[in-house]
């Protein structure tokens, strides 16, 4: 393999886990926008929608079936999860809420332990199992999934947001919660979808990379971990998550490729803590004792 | 008036009953105790820092597991013995939490959780890719116990009283340390930053300085926990861990200092009777689904009993004592 071929191969898998983050990465900050909950929950909807369609799969149904059902049971898990574990909290404090989201966490990834143990999973690629040569560098029909499920979530939240009314609700009550219930728009609901829409796009993105990445009861944490990442990076916005999700994406391809393979999750979350540390610091003013 | 003569008696009923249990009981019943002390006490620091100093740092079963590694590390390679070995894990860990707290720090609230989260992921992954140095996920096997001159501890009972003496010396420290200047401009900022500052405390200072001191009490704990186990390894002080702290904390109540021990007695005894009558039932059962009972355990105390046992207890008290009064009176 030449290097040129090695540069193509990484940078597609680096599309590849860029496109899984940003759309982690925007149901994470779909939840956080308007409920300020930082659902520690998201990365476990993403191995939910995995497993369960093997689950299913497993139990005989068809794959189209299999998928749906999956959303579906991850979507109500989602909003069961809001509505008997973070809504009824008596003194709402940011503390109270990650400790309840990664309670709910590792509730979810034991109870998944306990129905189908800790081997990891797999179901089959949806179109079958060619490759595409693109001088030395191949790509499964699978990964061409992935890049149609970011563009198709990318075009349709971006639609639903701009061109609905309740999409501009939504968009209202991330700005000012308060100003949007005095216009009469029903918080709680937007709170139960918002974790009903993080739930079911997790379990779409988990589903669609398991042909690829393999699925598990602990693949979650990180997976999720990643996309927060992208949205802190970000600034929880919808262009710049999927902007930083891809750089992410390809420096954890070429690192994995270059440097080393087992420490390839370690390059997103120092990304993060030097981003992290690097926003804290006031440049501007060190800047400004020098310059007139 | 008659509360620091109460306190004297309350803590050497305490110091008795502790002394007095390996007499009566069974080897058992002592290791279990071991385990209270060393991880209760690891939560007693770990309640500190996130309930009265308000800083959520996620990295503190970081500190535990480096403190261990370290004095473990030294201890089979022969470069020191397991006491100085220790003593080394606890510079190297004030070290290592100095200079990522200074920075860190700065953060609040989500930001900080995330970076401390981070960082407990980070150190995790490494240890266990490292595999020339710490083992990697099979982790440090063959270490030697622990032993100052010629006299080894060996037994259960020896780390028994070793652990229990940590853990009520950290116990002691930190009232007498909460009861001080410090301790008041700890509690004042955890209240509200703005006000502690404008009245002269140095915020960035004292956080900086309960971050140092509750990583090296983790440190301690963790170089005593590898002695006891004779091995450790990264599995140990991750995800797991996080969440079993988070629930002793919670369980306990993190306002007062004794809350998180008390969670820690909670959890442990209903780890074990968990394992005890659940084994058979569910075939899977292990450590990693032990999470999965604690979870629920975090969600209901905290919507049901946000002030956890002490905080209960408090109330319980002075609701006794108001009734009390009125028919006296």
């Amino acid at each position: 393999m030449t290097l040129f071929s090695q540069i193509i191969q990484y940078t597609i898998s680096g599309i590849t886990s860029g496109s899984i983050y940003a759309v982690i990465g925007i149901c994470w900050s779909v939840v956080y926008l308007i409920t300020k909950v930082l659902n520690f929950t998201t990365g476990e909807f993403v191995m939910l929608g995995g497993m369960l369609t093997w689950g299913f799969r497993i139990a005989g149904f068809g794959l189209v079936p299999s998928i749906l059902f999956a959303v579906a049971c991850t979507i109500l898990i989602s909003m069961i999860l809001e509505r008997i574990a973070i809504r009824p909290v008596r003194y709402p404090s940011e503390m109270t809420y990650m400790m309840i989201t990664i309670a709910g966490a590792s509730v979810i990834k034991g109870l998944v332990l306990l129905a189908w143990g800790s081997e990891t999973r797999t179901i089959e690629a949806f179109f079958g199992t060619e490759v595409i040569h693109l001088s030395g560098a191949t790509i499964t029909s699978q990964v061409l999934c992935v890049f149609g499920l970011l563009v198709i979530v990318t075009i349709g939240l971006s639609l639903f947001l701009n061109r609905t009314l309740f999409g501009k609700a939504l968009r209202a009550s991330a700005v000012n919660l308060t100003g949007a219930s005095l216009m009469g728009i029903d918080i709680s609901r937007f709170r139960l979808f918002c974790f009903g829409l993080a739930g079911g796009l997790g379990a779409i993105t988990g589903i669609v990379i398991t042909p690829i990445t393999f699925t598990g009861y602990e693949v979650g944490m990180l997976t999720g971990l990643k996309g927060l990442v992208a949205a802190i990076v970000g600034g929880w916005t919808m262009t710049g998550t999927m902007v930083a999700a891809l750089v992410l994406g390809l420096l954890e391809g070429f690192g994995a490729g270059f440097i080393s393979a087992g420490l390839k999750d370690v390059f997103a979350l120092l990304v993060m803590i030097i981003f992290l540390i690097v926003r804290t610091m006031n440049f501007a003013s060190g800047a400004g004792r020098g310059s007139p | 008036m008659n509360s620091a003569p109460k306190q004297k008696l309350i803590w050497l009923v305490l110091i008795a009953v502790i002394i007095a249990i390996p007499l009566v009981a069974g080897s058992y019943v002592v290791g279990v105790m071991c385990f209270i002390a060393i991880f209760g006490g690891l939560a007693v620091s770990m309640g500190l820092l996130l309930e009265q100093a308000g800083m959520f740092s996620l990295a503190h079963p970081t500190w535990f597991g480096l403190g261990g590694y370290v004095s473990g590390i030294l201890a089979i390679r022969g470069i020191a013995p397991p006491w100085l070995g220790s003593i080394i894990g606890v510079v190297f860990v004030g070290l290592i939490s100095y200079a990522i707290g200074a920075p860190l720090l700065r953060l609040r609230g989500y930001y900080l959780a995330c970076a401390t989260f981070g960082l407990l992921l980070i150190v995790e992954i490494s240890l266990a890719q490292l595999g020339s140095l710490t083992g990697g996920h099979e982790g440090l096997i063959g270490v030697p116990p622990l032993s100052i001159g010629g006299f080894v501890l060996e037994t259960d009972v020896h780390y028994y009283y070793l652990s229990w003496a940590l853990c009520l010396a950290c116990l002691w420290f930190l009232y007498n340390l909460m009861g001080s200047r410090m301790g008041r401009a700890i509690k004042s900022f955890s209240d509200s930053e703005v006000a502690a500052k404008s009245m002269g405390i140095n915020v960035p200072g004292y956080k900086l300085k309960v971050f140092i001191l509750t990583a090296v009490m983790a440190s301690l704990t963790g170089s005593v926990y590898t002695f006891y186990l004779r091995f450790t390894q990264p599995g140990i002080f991750g995800f797991p861990l996080l969440v079993q702290l988070m629930t002793m904390v919670i369980i306990g109540g993190g306002k007062t200092i004794y809350g998180p021990l008390l969670g820690g007695f909670v959890v442990i005894w209903l780890k074990e009777l968990i394992h005890m009558y659940l084994g058979e039932v569910l075939p899977r059962m292990s450590a990693q689904v032990d999470a999965l009972f604690f979870g629920v355990l975090i969600i209901v105390i905290l919507i049901f009993m946000p002030g956890g046992l002490s905080g209960w207890m408090d109330r319980l008290l002075y609701l006794g004592r108001r009734t009390l009064g009125k028919t006296s009176g």
